[in-house]
């Protein structure tokens, strides 16, 4: 075979080769970017029953409603931390409860609706 | 180990550049039918399997030492899984594997020894041979300095590739050139002269393409990595950069010498050519050559060498020319502009001397007199005193934690003579030869902090300070230079008022570090660009009343883009409880971290009325301090300071929407200068 066609061969399997390398390689690599990215954003499943645990400070009480705003670190896998309300499962669950108190909570429920079925105090603020 | 790494990279480049240079070189000669340039075509083709052979083992080298790098021992650079960690896992294998898979390709296409009996054959091989080497020479960008240049990152890294490519023409072409002028100027190659002349006709004209391209891409790729004179003459790189300038001038003159002189003499009919001429020529090719192998070397050391832009510069000058620091004393700016305008003359008479036939030599002289005499007069003007220092960059960022530190260490070592205030009026300091130094003083921006460093780590014999090298560290004395600079900007800071200064962005909010219970721990840098801040420094139980109308006016206020950030101004302990819950407060109180920021931004509570004019006024009970987005402290409200100030919220309102208003500042520097 002459030289020239020997190239123009080599120059095609490089083509082809960066090619199938990009469809096999560098494709999936940016799918899986993508599915982790996404995995991040919403790590939980829908539509089942979880169980989470946290420590927050309490900053508001409105026994009314039976809510406590509290200002909370992450919630692992929920929601980023942030100051918010959340609604206590029993009334009862607030007694004794005062502005400055640090909690260890927990939320039960199918995400979004998820109510306080526990807390512990850990110290004053 | 640096050495054996800079000897490796150099083989390695050399070999790389060299594969470039021989197929572009024979592209560039064309085929010949004598006997003489056919046997240096051969042995340029027998050149190139060598030099790939040397790249693929040098290559190979470079991984081991990368992988002993990265394992952080000499031992992993023989462990295949060190390898395989670090080929897949790092931007270097990725880049490594390209290239490597390229030499691999033209090894193999080398050694094939395929027959050329068309002249396609011969230029498709060559061709080949020159992309694929120009391609494993080029992607060397992606693994050095200029990949991680931000940002610009794609400009330097287009930039570089121009100039590894660049270099591989015409460097990696110098020996071939030589062999061939060699092979020419010996009796027996006689009829390959006229051959030689015109591969050196055109070689000439190629090489001053690519030396334009490597000097201005080396100007521009120099400039990224390095970025100031400090870094250029101060560090190491810079140094090493500077060698590898002083290389090129003798080579740039070589080059000329040989285009203006030396070729020409080749010239008339090609058959007459004298062998002595041509012997010359390889003699000053090979000068040439020798000296570019030493630019080679220093770009082996340059990229085991961390850049300028991230070293440390030790100034070696005990001056330095500042426009920002001089150009406002007397009679600086007149000479400036006398000096700067017969400089300029001068040029001109230069100018006027590149197109002037007669008296050629009296126009350069003068002109270069005309120039020396107006920097003569416009720079030393501008010269301020500098020390090693002057440039030292600091990690220890401009923070509310090393301000209160600074505060501390000033307290216990500086107070007795600069006093209270930092006007250099302490106890201690009346004795001295020379008054203490007044840290609030307008000059104290002119001096860099690398000078401040320099005063507080040897002391200021001649005016009786002493130094602090053996008492503070380092961060310590960073710490202090901190403080004396939210010093100096606190005093500058009296002027403010509750009333913004529409675009006058200029006193710098210290960073600082809140915390609410178990809640993490954020920073007000986290605000810049995002919102506008309302720093409240309060005392209870006297701030309550103000806390319940921002506790009341948060959602309005946060629809306008502030955050409100409350800060204890006697200790967090139980201030939650305390605070209680009526009206809630939804706003961040910071329980951690509250000392710190009160310290620091507690500085910033003097004011031009008289009792804020005392050296150390009492810190009011509350405090707030508008901080715009960019991070600038622009309006600040001390109750019963005079006016109703923002006790209103719409006055407070108005302030807010003036800032909303704004084109936002560039963000401050992170660290102090």
């Amino acid at each position: 075979m002459r030289l020239w066609r020997v190239i123009l061969l080599v120059n095609l399997a490089l083509a082809v080769g960066l090619l199938l390398g990009f469809l096999a390689w560098g494709r999936p690599l940016d799918d899986t970017r993508r599915e982790l990215a996404e995995l991040r954003g919403q790590a939980v499943p829908a539509g089942v029953e979880r169980v989470l645990r946290a420590r927050g400070v309490v900053r508001a009480i409105v026994p009314e409603i039976n809510v406590i705003v509290l200002s909370h670190e992450e919630i692992g896998g929920f929601m980023p931390p942030m100051t918010m309300g959340f609604r206590a499962q029993d009334g009862k669950l607030l007694d004794g409860v005062e502005v400055g108190d640090v909690l260890a909570f927990t939320l039960r429920g199918v995400p979004p609706n998820l109510v306080l079925t526990e807390l512990r105090k850990e110290g004053k603020l | 180990m640096t050495a054996v790494a800079a000897a490796v990279r150099w083989s390695h480049l050399l070999s790389a550049f060299l594969l470039v240079g021989i197929f572009g070189l024979t592209l560039l000669a064309g085929r010949s039918a004598h006997p003489t340039p056919r046997a240096w075509e051969a042995r340029m083709l027998a050149w190139s399997r060598r030099a790939a052979l040397a790249t693929l083992a040098t290559g190979l080298l470079l991984l081991a030492m990368q992988a002993a790098h990265a394992a952080g021992r000499a031992g992993a650079a023989l462990e295949p899984s060190a390898w395989v960690g670090v080929l897949l896992s790092t931007q270097f294998g990725a880049v490594w594997l390209v290239r490597m898979g390229v030499v691999v390709l033209l090894t193999a296409l080398l050694l094939l020894r395929e027959r050329e009996d068309f002249t396609a054959d011969w230029t498709a091989l060559r061709v080949e041979g020159w992309l694929l080497a120009a391609a494993a020479a080029g992607a060397l960008a992606w693994a050095g300095h200029a990949a991680a240049v931000e940002p610009n990152g794609g400009l330097a890294l287009a930039s570089d590739l121009l100039h590894l490519i660049a270099a591989g023409v015409w460097l990696g072409a110098l020996a071939p050139l030589i062999a061939l002028l060699r092979a020419a100027s010996t009796p027996a190659g006689a009829d390959g002269r006229p051959y030689a002349v015109l591969v050196v006709r055109r070689f000439s004209r190629l090489a001053l393409g690519a030396m334009l391209t490597l000097v201005a891409t080396g100007a521009w790729n120099a400039w990224m990595l390095v970025g100031d004179l400090p870094s250029l003459i101060g560090t190491r790189y810079g140094g090493l950069l500077l060698l590898k300038l002083g290389l090129l001038v003798p080579i740039l003159a070589l080059a000329a010498m040989n285009r203006r002189r030396l070729i020409p003499a080749l010239s008339g009919e090609a058959g007459t050519v004298g062998r002595p001429a041509m012997a010359r020529l390889a003699r000053f090719v090979t000068f040439e050559c020798l000296l570019a192998l030493g630019i080679v070397a220093v770009v082996a050391a340059l990229g085991v060498t961390p850049p300028g832009r991230h070293d440390t510069p030790w100034w070696p000058l005990s001056f330095r020319l500042s426009w920002e620091a001089a150009g406002g004393l007397p009679g600086v700016r007149a000479r400036f502009l006398i000096g700067s305008q017969i400089a300029v003359v001068g040029l001109l008479a230069l100018l006027v001397a590149l197109v002037m036939a007669r008296s050629r030599l009296l126009a350069v002289t003068a002109g270069l007199l005309l120039v020396a005499a107006g920097l003569g007069t416009a720079l030393p003007g501008l010269s301020v005193d500098a020390y090693p220092t002057t440039f030292r960059r600091t990690l220890v960022p401009y923070h509310a934690s090393s301000i209160s530190h600074g505060l501390e260490l000033y307290r216990g070592h500086c107070v007795t003579c600069h006093g209270v205030a930092g006007w250099g009026d302490g106890p201690a300091g009346v004795g001295l030869p020379r008054k203490p130094a007044d840290l609030t003083a307008a000059h104290t921006a002119q001096h860099t902090a690398g000078d401040m460093f320099w005063w507080i780590t040897r002391g200021i014999p001649a005016g009786g300070m002493p130094g602090f090298a053996g008492a503070l560290s380092e961060d310590d004395r960073w710490d202090l230079i901190n403080f004396i600079r939210a010093l100096s900007s606190a005093d500058a800071a009296r002027i403010l008022s509750p009333a913004v200064e529409p675009n006058r962005p200029r006193v710098i909010a210290p960073d600082a570090t809140i915390a609410l219970g178990p809640t993490p721990a954020r920073s007000l840098k986290e605000f810049r660009g995002v919102r506008t801040v309302l720093l409240v420094l309060f005392t209870l139980p006297d701030s309550r009343g103000r806390l319940d109308v921002l506790a009341r006016s948060y959602e309005t206020l946060q629809a306008l883009g502030v955050e409100i950030v409350a800060v204890p101004v006697a200790g967090g302990d139980g201030v939650l409880s305390r605070l209680g819950g009526n009206p809630p407060i939804y706003f961040p109180v910071a329980t951690e971290g509250s000392d710190e920021i009160a310290r620091a931004y507690g500085l910033f509570r003097r004011t031009l009325s008289p009792e804020g004019m005392a050296p150390d006024p009492p810190m009011p009970s509350h405090m707030e301090i508008l901080i715009d987005r960019a991070g600038y402290l622009r309006a600040r409200w001390i109750p019963g300071a005079g006016g109703p100030g923002w006790a209103s919220l719409p006055a407070l309102v108005a302030e807010i929407q003036q800032l909303n208003r704004e084109t936002p500042a560039p963000p401050p520097a992170e660290h102090v200068h």
